[in-house]
């Protein structure tokens, strides 16, 4: 795997991670109770960028962690192929759970989450107030949705680990740039000033979207993932030896 | 309100009935304006006639649930701001 395809694979899966919506729903509700009790500008510019420091410290600490567990498992400069198919396994698996089950039926953009982290977040959201609760908060509503951001996480550490260091560190910085576009997106508009019901009207009126297109970009990462990986390797390798 | 009491039936019957608390309508009400940009004084306003309209409504009942509150309420929302009431009534539908 050459250098731009590594980094590009790293680019889909954080357009993947940016898809999912539980860190913008989080966000959105700190926002609404923040203005509805009358809190200042600042605070709430304040508020949003602790959350959104807080989501992007969380994703840095999960690459790295992942990056570190799994570079054990690798032996020499190339990826086991074994760990390439747990990864395009999984990349298959939440695909279908995505296009299945991410939003759950019914209005509003509620999440196919456990109910109980689901009422912890937007219990915290409300109790919400300075800078260190948004960042925690921010912690948590990414590591929420460990869940469906595991799959595209771990085919970007696999791409990364193999890396030269300085390519490594390139690799992390776009994962997690990219993985925030839309956070950060939510949050500029609503420091800007923008209305939180059309913000929400709008991720409600597209959720379907979304879902789909999270789901088959999933999809898509994982079958190329297995044909040049997992299939085509072996293949080469026996080319190579005859 | 003639100093009438009345009971809210609490939404899943986990936690118990408790009594009307106008107050704390008119402060939700005027969170959801409020975070819909809306000037104190017109929050203000808006959550005194939704209450009113509730409270009115309420008038033939003794006994109702937390979801018809929240229901007549975004109603009589929709007509001062739609958009404060999209957020008074999805509130709960965000995560």
């Amino acid at each position: 795997m050459t250098e731009i395809i590594a980094l590009s694979i790293v680019c889909l899966a954080a357009l993947i991670h940016a898809s999912f919506q539980l860190s913008i729903s989080t966000l959105t509700l700190m926002s609404g109770h923040s203005i509805g009790n009358g809190r200042s500008h600042m605070r709430l510019v304040t508020l949003l960028g602790g959350f959104v420091a807080g989501a992007t410290t969380m994703t840095i600490l999960l690459v790295c962690a992942l990056g570190l567990l799994l570079s054990y498992l690798i032996v020499g400069e190339q990826v086991p192929q074994v760990l390439w198919a747990a990864g395009c396994g999984l990349l298959f698996g939440v695909g279908i759970a995505v296009w299945l089950f991410y939003y759950r039926r019914g209005k509003g953009t509620m999440l196919w989450l456990p109910r109980q982290t689901a009422e912890f977040l937007a219990e915290r959201s409300k109790k919400t107030k300075n800078t260190g609760e948004a960042f925690a908060l921010g912690l948590a509503s990414v590591f929420g949705e460990l869940l469906f951001i595991i799959a595209p996480l771990m085919v970007a550490v696999l791409s990364i680990v193999t890396l030269t260091p300085d390519m490594q560190l390139l690799g992390i910085v776009l994962y997690v740039a990219i993985s925030m576009i839309s956070l950060l997106a939510v949050a500029a508009l609503v420091s800007g000033g923008h209305k939180l019901s059309d913000i929400q009207r709008w991720r409600e009126a597209n959720k379907n979207f979304l879902q789909f297109a999270a789901g088959t970009a999933l999809f898509v990462l994982g079958f190329y993932l297995y044909v040049n990986e997992v299939l085509v390797t072996p293949v080469s390798t026996i080319g190579s030896m005859l | 309100m003639s100093g009438k009491v009345i009971d809210i039936v609490k939404s899943g019957g986990k936690r118990p009935t408790e009594t009307f608390d106008r107050v704390k309508l008119h402060h939700s009400i005027k969170a959801a304006c409020l975070s819909e940009r809306s000037h104190d004084g017109a929050a203000d306003s808006t959550a005194e006639k939704v209450c009113d309209a509730v409270i009115a409504w309420l008038e033939e009942r003794p006994e109702v649930t937390s979801h018809d509150i929240r229901r007549i309420a975004s109603r009589h929302l929709t007509r001062h701001n739609p958009g404060a009431a999209y957020i008074y009534e999805h509130h709960r539908f965000t995560i």
